[in-house]
């Protein structure tokens, strides 16, 4: 578990030290800004159709929830730009000897490195989760609807770093490795896309697909089906990365 | 009474695929011995160093470090080890001191005993004018120190140097068997090379690995035996 831990650590101040984790997270906040100010907008020119409604929708209904929505799609392929050099990274820089000599199997590096590449997104998350709390100064928020809707969101991302974890494992190139979980993310993503075309809502591939488990979340509700389902993934992709490392340990 | 030998090898065999990359090798290696491993590319060293390690698994044999069997108490059997690859494994964004402090976290030391293990580390590898310096802007030389220094961080009592004078000037290289020389008392130590001059000078034991086969470690003398040795199986590779 020390090992773990320490690999953690090593991970997440790595995350820290790399300018490009700072300009994503610029990048993210500058568009999460422009997100809600847009929903702001948006909402000042409908408020008027619901004035005087007892079931109108709120500021969190009309301005949080989309902001959220859109932000799980972009999540899509930004994580995978913070998480791409978690492992071939180590193998780049000639680091994996040191980490399989201290007795770290793949399974412990898998896990501390997912621990250590949730940091950055984890910070993420806070500052987009904190403004559209700030609209609280000026109207009344479901602040239950909004930390339901943002555990949504952060399920989702620790299921992107996962897959971003993997995904590094066996790339060559931290490039590949983003653009190979920015496909497989975007497959996640869309997997159920043409079923809900034909009108077909059920069975296993929306089951399968991501977006279906942030709908409850999105409402506020906290539904423990879809929080297995992310920790499912979890577990699925960390444990095909310690099988992968596993096997760099035997090939050298 | 001679001391417990600190490894103890017994048949240690391993494949690539269909490719036999170590045959049965067998050695022992007492405190205060430093043992050169020769042989040309390919002879199977690194897989040897990687076994002795604890980092790769025999296909066959048995491996005691320090008296705890690898196999069947793994934990243990490493916590008696330092291992340096041939590429110094340094994290490039950190310092010397801060990687020195990971590597020690990574077998298990924390706070003051991690800082305690650090600060002897880089007193006997003499890195204290680099120590608040980037690993990516390293020299070689300081590069591979910094890595022993990762190495030892533990205070193990087996020490495995993969051709670690590699890259390094001659001025840079004499200084590393300098290094070398105060870590040897009381630790059992197993470098590879290419060069018959630097284990005929740095080590107790010499043995030449060809083709997954090692011979009886000896005294390496005047070197001529060894020379000898060493061309005849390098020249037989080569036709």
């Amino acid at each position: 578990m020390s090992t773990t831990l320490a690999i953690a650590r090593r991970e997440w101040r790595a995350q820290f030290a790399s300018p490009l984790a700072w300009t994503v997270l610029a990048a993210m906040v500058a568009l999460g800004a422009w997100l809600l100010l847009s929903g702001v907008e948006s909402y000042g020119a409908q408020a008027a159709r619901f004035a005087g409604r007892a079931d109108a929708p709120g500021v969190t209904d009309l301005v949080v929830v989309p902001y959220f929505a859109t932000l799980a799609t972009l999540f899509v392929f930004v994580l995978p730009l913070l998480t791409m050099r978690s492992i071939v990274g180590e193998r780049r820089d000639g680091t994996l000897p040191l980490l399989f000599a201290a007795g770290a199997g793949g399974r412990s590096i898998a896990v501390g490195k997912w621990l250590g590449a949730l940091g950055a997104p984890a910070v993420l998350l806070l500052l987009l989760v904190l403004m559209p709390l700030s609209l609280g100064v000026g109207t009344t928020l479901d602040v239950g609807k909004i930390a339901v809707a943002a555990l949504g969101l952060a399920a989702l991302a620790g299921a992107l770093c996962a897959l971003g974890v993997l995904c590094s494992a066996w790339a060559q190139h931290p490039a590949s490795a983003a653009l190979a979980a920015m496909a497989a993310g975007t497959i996640g993503w869309i997997a159920d896309a043409a079923a809900r075309e034909r009108g077909v809502t059920e069975g296993l591939i929306h089951w399968l697909a991501l977006p279906g488990h942030l709908t409850a979340a999105m409402r506020g509700v906290l539904a423990t089906v879809d929080l297995a389902y992310f920790a499912l993934w979890v577990v699925l992709c960390l444990g095909l990365a310690a099988l992968r490392l596993e096997r760099l340990r035997e090939t050298g | 009474m001679p001391p417990a030998p600190l490894i103890e090898a017994e048949g240690l065999s391993r494949r690539h695929g269909r490719r036999e990359v170590l045959r049965g090798v067998s050695f022992t290696l007492a405190p205060d011995q430093v043992l050169g491993l020769l042989g040309v590319n390919g002879a199977g060293k690194s897989t040897l160093l990687r076994i002795l390690a604890g980092v790769l698994a025999p296909a066959a044999g048995r491996l005691r470090i320090a008296g705890a069997e690898l196999g069947a108490d793994p934990r243990a059997a490493r916590t008696r080890i330092g291992w340096l690859p041939e590429r110094a494994p340094l994290y490039p964004e950190l310092t010397v001191a801060e990687s020195l402090v990971f590597a020690a976290r990574l077998r298990g030391l924390g706070g003051a005993a991690a800082r305690s293990a650090v600060e002897r580390a880089v007193e006997r590898c003499a890195l204290g004018e680099v120590r608040n310096r980037l690993c990516g802007n390293l020299s070689r030389g300081f590069a591979q120190r910094a890595g022993l220094a990762q190495a030892i961080v533990h205070e193990p009592p087996v020490l495995l140097l993969d051709e670690p004078t590699a890259g390094l000037d001659p001025l840079q290289a004499q200084r590393f068997h300098e290094l070398l020389a105060t870590l040897k008392p009381g630790r059992a130590i197993v470098l590879s090379s290419h060069q018959l001059a630097e284990v005929q000078a740095g080590c107790d034991l010499a043995a030449v690995l060809h083709a997954g086969v090692l011979d009886s470690p000896a005294p390496p003398g005047d070197g001529r035996a060894l020379s000898q040795r060493f061309m005849a199986l390098a020249l037989g590779s080569a036709a």
